[in-house]
């Protein structure tokens, strides 16, 4: 090869992995950033994301905190969307998050708040980075606590926890249950 | 805190003390409470280790031996080395000492025979909770049984509620925390990973078998088990991280 | 040593010897050319690269996990790259052979083998390892596991299995196990292998997941790697064998098993071949027409018809002096850059041995020079074994040409080109030819004979640049 030849490639090859590079830094960037898909609106922040109902065998807790920084970082962002529109308070609104790298694929959510609270976090993608099968299977994967805490308020006839005692159930929510009951 | 559902106003709770829990009923008939009463009492008789006269106690202390012992309590043991078998040898009908000990199939199979007995008797809606392990029947227009699922680190409140609708119309749920020993632990001594799982199933002894196989047997468990058998679970580690299984995720 | 220098040159009188330094026009040409091919190759690795870091990938280090199977997807990633590239120099672009040489691509084909299969290896092993220590089971667990519940993986599996058996194949101890066809076939599997592999990377690989544009750019290299292998190796040769009808229009005796063929067609200006170059024959007659053979042009190619001159090697181009007028033949090329096109300078001196005189002869009838300024350097055992000497001296006659017929047994243990008495009086390639400095040399040999006349020239201090040749075994 020429001289002339390997400076040129060098400068190809730096000027492209420089851009890749660039654009890597970009992504992780705009993972912190959002955009509002509904006018502004306000937020109280706790927060969650969830990943996808059918997410895959080899989801850790990682990617479930990833994701959970992910809807963090929306709800940050939200926050200061609802600042710079004061005027547009209580509205309610749907806002998508930017599509977040995990180890295990890319994820994003809609988070839909409603009169500054939370009403539903909805998962949008979940592709399958590092190829593990997501059609594999029934296996338990990670869920956020805060998804399941928003059907706190479903009506329920029994509760089920780690066996209780005679004793122990008379402190029960089961027993709270049954007295209300009658 | 979770409400009563409106829907089922009309059909009050009824509880008895048995087995070293409280059993709490829904019926559409009152009066079929003695019967399943009557169902609970004659299990824990027979096979409570609490009950110095029961059967097992008498054979654990060597008064008797298996081969003297009841029909059904043979039936029960074998039922209980059948889910041996099955999880690989994480359930295990022993205590850590050798004693037999039935009680993590015991609840549940009374459980099952009282919800047999009231199906039975031509009642299509009710509930059966016997210390937090559910199983209802509830038959099509009628509102669905939710069962909320209780967080280990703050037993006031719920980490979940699940709707029970067929074909997984039984929950049971086991944990490390309460009554310390109840299960024992598979895992080479090393505490479990979890401080609670909730397992869905179509049948109450399922439910309850693998819900303790899979505290006492950790993650390796839990995976084979959503695999190899028709359930869901709910699963909370140490660290209050929860796990579900996708069919769970769906209902919530 | 025997020397037989003819008096070819037209008269003695010194001809002024230009001192042309620049470099020959051709020379700049193909150069810029070249450039710009290796450029792009070198380019071709850092889009992969970036591709990594575009997908974030430089945030993807931080466990040990994460690094295992970051680098195991660079190492994938380039060692595609690689093995694409390594396709293409082996599909005979023009560009690439007029740039190169079909001899220089091939060795640079051969010389990205190794390091394409270490990458390779490298991405099963990292990533094995990397999900191995995500997953915290071992690597034979994780190996099952990724072949069990992965998509594609047995195919992905299967390609690397071929492509070390390929490699295997190539290394040159064993392929001279091999007859030749053998080789050649099990070569063809590399295709297979790198078509094998091709799901894994699209189901699998998360950077050329369905949406990115990545894998437009995956899928589009794929695309034309394809596709010139199919142009250049196959509908090419195939329309132009068809388009041009070559046949067999007479064979004439040389020397015992050594024969001159020449052969018509339809249209041969339209082939562009030049002297010099080589075509892959093939000769549709009984025994023959299941080998295709590569023979240099042994003259200038005209309209009229090409001429080759060939020597039966043992294998079945002994049968080539009882070929029949009339057999059809068809062919791949014109290859090689053996050629005027490799110019670089305002002198020539050719080098030939044994049969290597075909292509010598046919660069001596067109290669531009002024009247002087070349010289022909026959090597033989023997004044009377040469090929095509009396043609030789004829047009050596014609364009003012210094033939000299070096003749003698080589010495044993010693790796030279020259006989044994020339070793022994201190005799070089730059003794023989003066002004050396300023020619393009062109040597064609069997290949150990011809790799110590570039030694010599080498050490006579001429560039690379001025050294030409082609090599042929056995």
């Amino acid at each position: 090869m020429r001289a002339r030849a390997v400076a040129l490639a060098t400068l190809a090859s730096v000027s492209i992995v420089g851009i890749g590079w660039q654009l890597g830094t970009q992504a992780i960037d705009a993972s912190q950033s959002l955009t509002a898909s509904s006018g502004g609106t306000a937020i109280a922040a706790t927060v969650t994301a969830t990943t996808d109902a059918a997410a895959q065998a080899a989801v850790t807790a990682r990617a479930a905190a990833d994701a959970a920084a992910a809807a963090q970082a929306a709800a940050t962002a939200a926050t200061a969307a609802a600042a710079s529109a004061a005027q547009a308070a209580a509205e309610s609104g749907t806002f998508t998050g930017a599509v977040v790298q995990t180890q295990f694929g890319n994820m994003q959510v809609s988070v839909t708040v409603a009169n500054g609270a939370i009403i539903e976090v909805t998962p949008l993608q979940l592709t399958n980075r590092g190829g593990r099968s997501v059609d594999i299977s029934n296996q338990a994967a990670p869920i956020l606590r805060s998804e399941v805490l928003a059907a706190q308020s479903a009506k329920v006839q029994n509760i089920s926890g780690a066996t209780y005692t005679s004793e122990g159930y008379l402190r029960s929510l089961q027993s709270a249950l049954d007295t209300a009951g009658f | 805190m979770p409400t009563v559902g409106g829907d089922y106003e009309w059909m009050p709770a009824l509880t008895f003390a048995t087995m070293g829990t409280v059993v709490s009923l829904r019926l559409e008939d009152a009066d079929a409470v003695d019967l399943v009463e009557t169902v609970f009492h004659r299990w824990d008789e027979q096979f409570s280790l609490y009950r110095e006269d029961s059967e097992l106690s008498r054979i654990a202390r060597g008064d008797i031996r298996l081969t003297e012992a009841s029909q059904s309590l043979r039936a029960c043991y074998a039922l209980a080395l059948h889910w041996c078998e099955r999880t690989q040898g994480v359930f295990t009908p022993h205590r850590a000492d050798g004693v037999i000990d039935l009680s993590g199939v015991v609840k549940a199979l009374a459980i099952a025979e009282a919800g047999a007995a009231l199906t039975a008797r031509g009642s299509a809606n009710w509930s059966i909770n016997a210390g937090g392990d559910v199983l209802v029947s509830g038959d099509a227009g009628h509102p669905e049984w939710s069962v909320g699922i209780v967080d280990p680190s703050d037993r006031g409140e719920l980490i979940a509620s699940v709707p029970l609708r067929h074909p997984l119309r039984a929950v049971a749920t086991s944990g490390s925390a309460e009554r310390g020993e109840h299960i024992w632990t598979a895992l080479n001594g090393d505490p479990s990973p979890f401080r609670q799982v909730s397992v869905f199933a179509a049948d109450i002894v399922t439910a309850d078998v693998l819900a303790t196989a899979i505290v006492a047997g950790g993650e390796t468990t839990l995976n084979e088990m959503t695999e190899r058998f028709a359930i869901d679970v709910l699963a909370v580690r140490l660290d209050g991280q929860l796990l579900a299984t996708p069919g769970l995720r769906r209902t919530v | 040593m025997s020397l037989d220098t003819r008096t070819t040159q037209i008269g003695t009188a010194p001809v002024n010897t230009p001192r042309v330094t620049s470099p020959h026009p051709a020379y700049k040409k193909r150069m810029r050319l070249a450039d710009s091919l290796q450029i792009l190759c070198v380019a071709s690795v850092a889009i992969v690269v970036a591709i990594f870091l575009a997908d974030g990938g430089a945030a993807k280090f931080g466990t040990a996990a994460d690094a295992f199977t970051s680098l195991g997807i660079v190492a994938g990633l380039i060692g595609t790259d690689l093995l694409l590239v390594m396709l293409v120099l082996a599909a005979r672009l023009p560009p690439i052979d007029r740039a190169f040489g079909h001899d220089q691509a091939m060795a640079v084909h051969q010389s990205l083998g190794k390091p394409a299969l270490y990458l390779i290896l490298g991405h099963a092993a990292l990533l094995i390892t990397g999900y191995a220590l995500a997953e915290n089971v071992n690597v034979v667990a994780e190996t099952w596991n990724m072949f069990t519940t992965l998509p594609d993986m047995p195919l992905a599996f299967l390609g690397l299995g071929l492509m070390i058996g390929i490699v295997i194949t190539s290394l040159v101890v064993v392929r001279r196990k091999f007859r030749y066809e053998a080789w050649h076939a099990v070569h063809l599997l590399a295709y297979l292998s790198v078509l094998v592999a091709i799901p894994h990377q699209l189901s699998v690989g998360g950077l050329l997941s369905e949406g990115a544009i990545a894998r437009y750019y995956w899928l589009a290299l794929y695309a034309m790697v394809a596709s010139s292998i199919i142009v250049f190796r196959f509908l090419l040769p195939v329309t132009r064998s068809l388009r041009h009808r070559l046949v067999v229009d007479r064979v004439d005796a040389v020397a015992p098993g050594v024969v001159s063929i020449t052969l018509t067609g339809r249209k041969l200006d339209k082939l562009r071949a030049t002297s010099g170059q080589f075509f892959v024959w093939r000769f549709w007659a009984d025994g023959l027409w299941w080998q295709a053979h590569p023979f240099s042009l042994s003259s200038a190619p005209s309209e009229r018809g090409l001429r080759i001159t060939v020597r039966g090697l043992g294998d079945a181009s002994q049968q080539l002096p009882q070929l029949k007028r009339g057999t059809r033949v068809s062919f791949e090329g014109p290859y090689g850059l053996f050629t005027e096109n490799a110019r670089t300078s305002p002198r020539v001196v050719l080098i030939a041995a044994g049969i290597g005189v075909a292509p010598i002869r046919s660069l001596l009838e067109t290669v531009s020079f002024a009247p002087g300024n070349a010289t022909v350097l026959i090597r033989s055992h023997s004044l009377g074994d040469t090929y095509l000497v009396d043609e030789l001296t004829d047009l050596c006659r014609v364009r003012g040409v210094e033939l000299r017929i070096i003749a003698g047994k080589r010495p044993s243990g010693v790796s030279t080109w020259l006989p044994a008495d020339a070793v022994r009086d201190g005799i070089s390639l730059r003794t023989i030819v003066p002004e050396l400095e300023s020619s393009d040399i062109y040597i064609c040999g069997p290949r150990p004979w011809t790799d110590a006349v570039v030694r010599d020239a080498r050490s006579g201090g001429i560039p690379k640049k001025q050294i030409h040749y082609e090599r042929f075994d056995g």
